[in-house]
């Protein structure tokens, strides 16, 4: 049963549902813990243990029909069909397999485990069988369906079709000496049954092709969507995106809260409370806890909000919301050609609102060409003060600049000061110092370069960001 | 302990839940595993009630944690009783003055009195808060920790060291450890997703809105007095209007209280006129009360005209329409 598990797990995996070793464990643990039971009630094990995504559950519930159920399923819709062939019922089907069984006893003959499993109608050992030649055929593997017939070729030679083919015709010949209605149907029986197992074969491909074909599916429209670029998205896509960069800024948060546990409550400190309280006479009025004083990082975003990027500035905007939710200290910008402090608003209003409000020609003109030296000479003049050696200072932008002046100095200047700085930019790399962009004179003032055209793209740069 | 799935089942049903194999399996493991339960879903599925029926079934001690925004350690583990501990040092003043004693500088004083501070930082000025009281109890314990997504994710990081070991360390006291490990229920409306962490850590456990069937066996059991066509209609009610766009979509609470309400006004059965009256029982705002109306106005046309086609003109079909 763990074999399967293990495998179940890694189908799982590779449709996007990822689970911790500590959840596999689980999983072990509550289905050795429960018994197997009945098949509703290992699908509701697995899923309490493994699935901790209402989104998932959907998913999790179609692969285990598939993988639990799918060829258990097919097995019998095969024998359904086989007993119709032979046109007999479920009950003369059963007296035919016990009386072939005793005949074959009392002849002694000696036949593979594999034909005893077909014979006596051994559902279990044959799925056994059938799976471990799946395993061994790598029939996981299969991707297209012009590869049926391949794999099902291989999964016969490894169970022995061949020879088993050539046993079964012998026992026919050794049935000779029966009662010629008997030897007839006998003979029809073991016919069908290789039949039979030809069959189920040819179903259990096309069941693994299905659950192949369902984690091509999912696995393309996910990252589809993650290495798509900003720029180009549909009204749905947008909409997804959204969802995708508020799920990344929650990641984002959560990681930050475990880290910042570590600075935990702090052991009651008599002394600094009985210095503090020296002007109460001595009575401890405020508390003192002796705290580690974190070097607390400060971040300052100037976000490029023109036209060129106006696509991507709405996710870059919603990123940099999700910062100043983060961090405490953190002052975010927006700039075309004059550059607007929107920190408050960030701060006051819910991200649909700040958004819009940014992006209203309320805070700065957002139709103006854009002029980065324009914006960063603005800086300079009313923010370098602000920049300190604990600061970050992070730009979003294409530096398409309408061929003004770059005044990359400013950055040259920043730079001095900060603890670094790092441009994000939303432009293909093979683009950037072309036309207007300025990319090739700002790119020596920053401590880190990186394209962030994409999902993907952003994920990387914030997991930098927080490791 | 629960003996059995089915265990679950029977004891929940004792105590006037109707659960089924799926919610009961969890409860199962989470009690063999020892395990918390992560319970997602809408508000008024019965989220909360899972964790109170648990403890009543197994004659266990209920302890609540209401998350909200905010919430930090202070009030979910314990606090210092200032006020208390101020009171003593004010009334003890001569003994302090005493163990001061003629310190012959403020540095010598403060040393003396830092000496004395367990004094101050005893179990007699500690104040427990659910955690504790959970992890201190001489008892087994349910602790439900509810609607856990309102909370900030700093709290959730914290509780996920409580969870990992079921010990609390008071810098003041030292390590307190549980001697029960309590069963753990925290319960989500998703109003945001939790971390990765605190989710590998729990069994994880889905509760939708039921269905009609699983809907009307609630209503019977928890409205012992309604008559059976009432809650039919009733539940088919809310089951059909639970397909539109609502701001708040109506939840199991809601069935019940409408239930409740039609059977105290001593109504037999449903019929447009008392559903327009009294449809703001379970609709509670504005456009949704309107887009509730339209969802039951359309769905009753398409009724009355399959009933026209399928019977004679002039027979009453509006009995049944609410079906
Ligand atoms: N399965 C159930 N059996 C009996 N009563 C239920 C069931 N589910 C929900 N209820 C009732 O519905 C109401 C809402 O449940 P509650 O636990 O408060 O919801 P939640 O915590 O999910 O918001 C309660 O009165 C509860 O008794
Ligand atoms: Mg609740």
């Amino acid at each position: 049963m763990d074999d399967k598990i293990v495998e179940f797990i890694s189908l799982l995996r590779s449709n996007g549902l990822r689970t911790s070793l500590s959840e596999d464990l689980d999983a072990f643990a509550a289905v050795s813990r429960m018994g197997l039971g009945d098949r509703t009630q290992l699908r509701d094990t697995l899923r309490a243990t493994l699935v901790k995504s209402t989104l998932d559950i959907a998913t999790f519930d179609e692969l285990f029909d598939l993988y639990f159920g799918g060829l258990a399923d097919a097995m019998k819709q095969v024998e359904t069909a086989s007993r119709q062939a032979l046109q007999v019922d479920d009950g003369d089907y059963q007296d035919l397999i016990d009386s072939l069984a005793e005949i074959l006893e009392q002849m002694d003959v000696d036949l593979s485990d594999l034909a005893q499993h077909l014979l006596q109608d051994d559902t279990g050992q044959l799925e056994r069988r059938l799976r471990e030649a799946a395993r061994e055929a790598d029939l996981g593997n299969i991707e297209r369906s012009f590869q049926e017939g391949r794999y099902g070729h291989s999964v016969a030679q490894i169970l022995g079709i061949g020879g088993l083919a050539q046993e079964l015709e012998r026992l026919k010949e050794q049935l000779g000496d029966l009662d010629p209605d008997l030897q007839e149907r006998l003979a029809k029986l073991i016919d069908q049954r290789l039949q039979d197992l030809t069959n189920m074969i040819k179903r259990m491909v096309r069941l693994e092709l299905q659950k192949r074909d369902q984690t091509l599916r999912e696995n393309q429209r996910e990252r589809s969507l993650e290495d798509k670029s900003f720029y180009y998205l549909s009204e749905e896509e947008v909409r997804q995106m959204k969802e995708a960069v508020a799920k990344l800024a929650q990641r984002l948060k959560n990681v930050v809260a475990i880290r910042r546990r570590k600075g935990k409550r702090g052991k009651f400190d008599v002394k600094a409370t009985l210095r503090r309280n020296l002007q109460y006479g001595g009575v401890p009025f405020r508390i003192q806890f002796d705290r580690r004083i974190k070097d607390r990082p400060q971040v300052m975003v100037l976000c490029d909000v023109s036209d060129s990027v106006r696509n991507v500035s709405r996710f870059m905007l919603q990123f940099v919301y999700s910062l100043q939710d983060l961090y405490a200290r953190v002052r975010s910008f927006i700039f075309v050609s004059d550059i607007g402090e929107v920190t408050q608003m960030f701060e006051e209003f819910e991200i649909q609102e700040a958004l819009d409000q940014s992006l209203s020609g309320g805070v700065i003109n957002i139709y103006a060409h854009s002029d980065f030296g324009r914006a960063f000479r603005t800086f300079h003049r009313d923010h370098l003060e602000a920049v300190n050696k604990r600061t970050t200072v992070i730009v979003l932008g294409d530096a398409r600049n309408n061929y003004n002046a770059a005044h990359e100095w400013v950055l040259r200047d920043v730079k001095l000061r900060a603890k670094q700085v790092i441009w994000l930019n939303p432009e293909n790399r093979l683009t950037w110092g072309f036309g207007d962009s300025e990319m090739d004179r700002y790119m020596p003032h920053c401590d880190i370069v990186e394209e962030c055209r994409n999902l993907k793209q952003l994920y990387a740069v914030v997991d930098r960001m927080v490791h | 302990m629960f003996t059995s799935i089915d265990d679950v089942i029977e004891k929940f049903a004792a105590e006037r839940y109707i659960c089924d194999r799926r919610i009961a399996t969890v409860v199962y493991l989470a009690s063999e595993l020892q395990k918390p339960i992560l319970v997602e879903g809408p508000a008024g599925v019965g989220k909360t009630e899972l964790a109170k029926v648990t403890a009543r079934a197994l004659g266990h001690d209920l302890i609540r944690l209401q998350c909200y925004e905010g919430l930090d350690e202070a009030k979910a583990l314990y606090e210092w009783e200032y006020a208390k501990q101020l009171l003593y040092t004010q009334i003890l003043k001569d003994k302090i003055g005493e163990v001061i004693g003629a310190a012959p500088t403020l540095a010598e004083a403060v040393d003396r009195i830092a000496n004395e501070d367990d004094v101050f930082f005893s179990d007699r000025f500690l104040l427990p808060r659910p955690l504790l009281q959970a992890v201190s109890s001489a008892e087994p314990s349910v602790l439900l920790i509810d609607e856990i997504d309102k909370a900030d994710s700093e709290f959730e990081a914290f509780l996920l060291e409580v969870l990992s070991d079921f010990q609390v360390s008071v810098p003041e006291l030292g390590t307190l450890r549980a001697r029960h490990v309590p069963i753990v229920v925290l319960t989500s409306n998703n109003a945001r997703e939790m971390s990765d962490a605190l989710k590998r850590r729990c069994l994880h456990l889905y509760i939708d809105f039921p269905t009609a069937d699983r809907e009307l066996e609630i209503v019977r059991l928890k409205v012992p007095d309604v008559r059976d066509e009432l809650a039919e209609q009733v539940v088919a009610v809310v089951q059909k209007i639970r397909d539109a766009d609502l701001k708040k979509t109506p939840s199991i609470s809601e069935t019940l209280d409408w239930a409740k309400a039609l059977t105290l006004l001593n109504v037999g059965h449903l019929d447009d006129a008392l559903v327009d009256e009294t449809l703001s029982t379970i609709l509670k705002y504005e456009g949704d009360l309107r887009k509730g109306q339209e969802e039951l106005r359309a769905h009753l046309a398409k009724r009355k005209a399959e009933a026209a086609a399928t019977s004679s003109p002039g027979d009453d079909a509006s009995k049944d329409m609410l079906h």
